[in-house]
């Protein structure tokens, strides 16, 4: 394995994970249907003081020692398992930092730059390394400060791996890191070996696919419909809850889900929002399946930067069930649970493992074979508090935090929820012209109901 | 109690586990197989803090149910409950004596 120059104790490659994979067949896919690729973003609305050009220097810095940050992705000849091409990455663009100076404030505060949703919807190259830019929006006023979008390609973090990076940049800026130093010990090594046989992860991949085929006995209709060429065009809602409403949501969340399973109170609730959509269409979903990422960081490697550490677990309920909150939440927790102790987290692991080899579009076609040119519902994540222990970035206050999760236009629909600093956020990304104007209020006015008690 | 099967699989159980023995159960599968934790690992270190998750605590609940053969609703477990290995063991111990 050769060195990458001047970076010493890099490796030449680094495989991609399963999950990395994943998520490069649907940016195939993206690219070929919607003409547009699947990037994420992370969002930190400002105070003044941010000094952009200490941040800009700090990216230099950053991409000029961590080839991760520009490295194509490849794969050679076109078979194998695809890869990071650290080698060479030295040669490509870095990063951009953008700035587009003295903007007018929207009138809704909540309302998110116009050049987010552009840069959400842009085509990127994975072969070309353009895994990563920054766009910082500056409002005019003196005290208006501004909002930062870091866009990413979904193989170069994971949303967990992207707070990581900020909080490491920021460490950089206080001066408790260097830019120059080489990650942490399991940031760049490949995700936990498997001590199963090839057999064994074989079988446990084939239980991981009867599983989610079995969702097609009541396949899936989402709002989006099935998969279609059309142009990706998403936008995105945040909906912030103030302190008094999110500590209501939150005790309601531990008391009916648990403590430590919170997510499955705000999963309901977002259940519960497209149902209340479908209803007033009068559209019959047949059944809500809807996927929960979850974090499988290798142990000793929890705060691993790099690549994509995450399996799924998939749930999927009858429209019978949605009208009562309770049952629906006892109904996740039973398939939570079940889907645990039957080892579908591992075995999804070595599902996507074995699809590293398979090309692109027959991973995707295997997602979407349960209900014909679906995939999924909508995409839900819940990633707890966000950027905790963070109160400023490069001098400027964080007045708020959360992420923009991507979704293709089929199934058109993505809730994500974090916690900033005792406020809830729901970020609901959709597909344009798959929600009407009423259809968006309805859905906000149905999941800040169950959120907040009828608020 | 009628000493049926199942009756009889519970008092086994405990009289197996002690409230001393349970919490020397719960720190080892911490320890040794959820957790990645260093030496200043105890029985009174919080578990949220040292990285118990939601995925964590799942895993933590089908290990004592296979050592105990109780199960721990999620809905029991509250802050005060995951303090640390020792209020958790108190917290089995007692659903093992009302089971």
């Amino acid at each position: 394995m050769s060195a990458v120059p001047g970076a010493a104790g890099f490796p030449g490659r680094v495989a991609l994970t399963g999950a990395d994979c994943f998520l490069r067949a649907f940016d195939a896919e993206i690219g070929r249907f919607n003409a547009a690729s699947h990037i994420s973003q992370l969002v930190l609305r400002l105070g003044c003081g941010f000094d952009v050009e200490r941040f800009r220097a700090l990216v230099n810095r950053a991409a000029e020692a961590q080839p991760m940050l520009r490295a194509a992705v490849r794969r050679r000849f076109g078979v194998g398992a695809p890869f990071y091409e650290l080698a060479g990455a030295f040669r490509r663009a870095k990063p951009e930092v953008v700035v587009h100076d003295s903007v007018p404030a929207a009138d809704d505060p909540a309302a998110l730059p116009a050049i987010f949703a552009d840069r959400l919807n842009e085509r990127r190259s994975l072969r070309r390394g353009e895994l990563l830019r920054f766009d910082v929006v500056r409002y005019a006023g003196a005290d208006a400060g501004c909002d930062l979008a870091m866009s990413w390609m979904h193989q170069l973090f994971d949303g967990a791996g992207s707070e990581h990076f900020v909080r490491w940049l920021s460490a950089c800026d206080r001066g408790e890191q260097s830019p120059g130093e080489l990650p942490q010990p399991g940031e760049l090594s490949p995700a936990a070996p498997s001590s199963k046989t090839f057999g064994e992860r074989g079988d446990a991949a084939r239980r991981w696919q009867r599983w989610v085929d079995g969702f097609g006995a009541h396949p899936l209709r989402s709002l989006a419909g099935p998969r279609r060429r059309t142009p990706q065009a998403l936008g995105c809602d945040l909906i912030t809850l103030d302190e008094a409403r999110t500590e209501h949501a939150v005790a309601e969340a531990g008391r009916r889900a648990g403590f430590m399973t919170p997510m499955l109170f705000y999963m309901a609730a977002a259940i519960r929002a497209h149902h209340a959509v479908a209803r007033a269409r009068g559209f019959d979903p047949v059944s809500y399946v809807v996927p929960l990422p979850v974090n499988v960081r290798p142990r000793g490697a929890e705060a691993a930067i790099f690549r994509t550490h995450v399996s799924l677990l998939w749930f999927q309920v009858l429209p019978g069930i949605v009208d009562d909150f309770d049952a629906l939440i006892a109904e996740l927790k039973a398939q939570r649970l079940a889907a645990i102790k039957a080892g579908h987290i591992e075995n999804g692991i070595d599902a996507m493992g074995f699809a590293r080899f398979a090309p692109a579009w027959l991973y995707a076609r295997m997602a979407r074979r349960a209900s014909p040119g679906e995939l999924c519902s909508f995409f839900f994540a819940y990633t707890g508090e966000f950027l905790a222990g963070e109160s400023s970035f490069f001098g400027g206050e964080i007045r708020n935090a959360f992420h923009v999760a991507p979704v293709p236009a089929s199934p058109g629909s993505c809730a994500a929820m974090s916690l900033r600093a005792g406020r809830l956020n729901v970020t609901h990304v959709h597909q344009r012209g798959i929600f009407s104007d009423r259809e968006r209020l309805l859905f906000r006015a149905s999941l800040q109901s169950d959120l907040c008690g009828g608020s | 109690m009628r000493l049926n099967g199942e009756n009889l699989a519970r008092l086994r159980a405990m009289s197996e586990h002690t409230q001393d023995s349970l919490t020397a159960r719960i720190f080892e599968i911490l320890r040794d197989e959820i957790l990645s934790v260093d030496s200043g690992f105890t029985p009174q270190t919080n578990l949220v803090e040292a990285g118990l998750d939601s995925l964590a605590v799942t895993q933590l609940m089908l290990s004592i149910e296979e050592s105990t053969g109780v199960w721990i609703d999620e809905s029991l477990l509250t802050p005060e409950n995951l303090e640390n290995a020792r209020t958790l063991a108190a917290l089995v111990h007692g659903e093992l004596e009302n089971a």
